[in-house]
């Protein structure tokens, strides 16, 4: 018999939330019937662009989500602690290597470089995975051919993403160096959840992938929903002819091209057409948008932010910009 | 004092060992990514994911909502347990937040990007998505060859020897502050992911009658079609009303 039968305080004050909770929601939905506040371009724009930006990613999200439960509940933990024990320059180039294999844009990577952390891969394995799968996995490679198909510089656009993408993440991870996991990775609170044990024997497999599914959604999903606010924010306000102005300069136009992609916070299947429609700018300049964009932006910020200890986002960000930019005046030294 | 809503810890001496409770923590979840599965399926259902993605990408719509509703189910199916596992009052209002936009889409009309982006986007005409000019040289013009074929000397070249040749285009109208009363832009939003990445594809339709058309207003334009360098012109033999059309983006 079960013995949870009398009303308990604790049990009232759920309930009280979530009617609160329900009630703010539906609050939402007769405010905005009423004031219609799509009557002004800037909030109809910025609603859009906020929702396409949602409807988008959260998939992409969800399969990476999959793909992290998977890691927990059917990968043993020895298999990816094997891993760890090979020389690091090995396996940097080897986990971005990987990234080919995962063809999902970078919302997706990053809950399944966080399970891979946490089960026991080198984190900096995990950090140079988690960037260069959205810069060189195949549909990304194929877009980026379709944007540039058929103008001059076409395979330097292809090719130069491809290297300078796996060069940026192998040099990112270095720089991540031998971090503990514990240094690496924020604690989810998902996670207090994800390990319970029912009469003193671990959940079936399924119960634990499914709950670890939902935790790692939920967990995301927060971040998502707040990068993609700045994100539309951004974008309904910042006309495309600002960056116009600064072109024709050397170093400057570079680092205006990863600002415009971190600010734009494009998926990184369809960046490739946005930075085609640079013209202005040089090959350099597009590949520093494409290869920079993917591994920092306001959406990502957040995800990571969220995922990951405060002086690592800040190694990361760094890190990327800098071998980015450096990687990306080598090629415009060299193009003339 | 904790803000825990169910008090946290193992359960209570005198409850039975395989007495299960529901977890308030794992319904929170489970209600969550039902929401946002009646979201995406709502989406499928409506044709409202023309409004956010472009036909190169809506499959994600079904893939979603598959792959929500299995998830929200798995979760539901994991909520009662043995472990009390409460959910703290901050953790329910994000959990609300993550919610809050599900109630945005669906509660507001559907609407696309209009005159207020067209200034701030970048011009198809320079992006690289380029229609083969061979394309442009035969068959029905589109709205996406003229502004494609505006990519390369050659997609020029063969969109100016249509010169003269009858267009139908439907857009939506622009007007810029030095735009002729009996001038205006038909623009339409060219979509390759989702509406963050749309760019434009714009032609200046002249001879049109003044005052006709305010901004945003969705008209199909019949007229001849007159490539001018990088201009594309359209002198309307007719220019009418039409209503917003069921897939509002291009796809390039």
């Amino acid at each position: 018999m079960e013995q949870i039968a009398a009303p308990s305080p604790g049990r009232d004050a759920t309930r009280r939330t979530a009617a609160e909770i329900v009630a703010a929601l539906v609050g939402v939905a007769v405010l905005l019937q009423l004031a219609e506040p799509q009557r002004f371009a800037w909030v109809q724009t910025a609603f859009i662009i906020f929702g396409s930006l949602l409807i988008q990613a959260l998939p992409f999200v969800l399969v990476g989500a999959f793909a992290s439960a998977v890691i927990e509940v059917f990968v043993p933990g020895r298999v990816l602690e094997r891993l760890a024990d090979l020389p690091r320059p090995l396996q940097l180039p080897a986990a971005a290597l990987a990234g080919v294999a995962m063809p999902i844009c970078e919302c997706g990577s990053v809950p399944v470089a966080r399970r891979l952390a946490a089960k026991g891969l080198l984190p900096s394995a995990a950090v140079t995975f988690m960037l260069a799968a959205p810069v060189v996995n195949p549909v990304v490679i194929a877009s980026t051919y379709v944007a540039y198909r058929g103008r001059e510089g076409m395979w330097t656009m292809v090719g130069g993403r491809f290297l300078l993408g796996m060069i940026v993440a192998v040099v990112v991870g270095w720089t991540v160096g031998a971090v503990s996991k514990d240094g690496l990775l924020k604690p989810n609170p998902e996670d207090a959840h994800a390990h319970p044990v029912e009469l003193g024997r671990p959940e079936p497999r399924w119960r634990r992938f499914f709950l670890h599914l939902g935790g790692d959604f939920l967990f995301m999903g927060r971040y998502l929903v707040l990068g993609a606010t700045f994100a539309a924010l951004v974008q309904t306000f910042l006309p495309a002819s600002w960056i116009s102005k600064v072109a024709g300069l050397p170093v400057i136009s570079l680092g205006a091209m990863m600002l415009l992609a971190a600010l734009l916070s494009l998926c990184s299947e369809s960046d490739a057409f946005i930075a085609a429609s640079f013209v202005q700018f040089g090959h350099a300049a597009q590949l520093a948008f494409l290869v920079f964009g993917p591994m920092v932006d306001l959406k990502l910020g957040t995800l990571y932010a969220g995922t990951f200890r405060k002086g690592f986002v800040r190694t990361v960000v760094l890190a990327s910009f800098a071998t980015t930019l450096v990687a990306t005046m080598w090629l415009q030294v060299l193009s003339g | 004092m904790s803000d825990a809503l169910v008090p946290p810890g193992p359960v209570p001496l005198g409850t039975t060992a395989a007495a299960r409770h529901w977890s308030p923590s794992r319904l929170a979840g489970g209600s969550v990514l039902g929401v946002w599965a009646v979201l995406f399926w709502w989406l499928l259902l409506t044709g409202r994911e023309n409004f956010y993605l472009s036909t190169r990408t809506q499959w994600v719509v079904p893939v979603g909502a598959t792959l929500l509703t299995l998830a929200a189910l798995g979760r539901l199916l994991t909520a009662r347990t043995t472990q009390r596992e409460p959910v703290r009052r901050r953790e329910a209002w994000i959990m609300g937040a993550v919610v809050a936009p599900v109630v945005l889409i669906m509660a507001l009309p559907p609407a696309t990007l209009g005159q207020f982006s067209a200034g701030k986007r970048s011009s198809f005409a320079s992006s690289g998505v380029a229609t083969s000019a061979a394309d442009i040289a035969s068959g029905e013009l589109t709205l996406v060859d003229v502004a494609a074929g505006q990519t390369t000397p050659e997609g020029e070249a063969a969109l100016a020897a249509r010169a003269g040749e009858t267009v139908d285009f439907v857009g939506f109208v622009t007007r810029y502050d030095d735009t002729p009363a009996d001038e205006l832009f038909l623009t339409r939003y060219v979509v390759t992911c989702c509406v963050a990445d749309a760019t434009i594809a714009q032609v200046r339709v002249v001879n049109v009658t003044p005052g006709a058309f305010e901004p945003n207003d969705w008209i199909e334009v019949t007229g001849a079609i007159y490539p001018i360098g990088r201009e594309v012109i359209v002198n309307a033999a007719s220019a009418v009303a039409v209503e917003r059309p069921s897939r509002p983006y291009l796809t390039p």
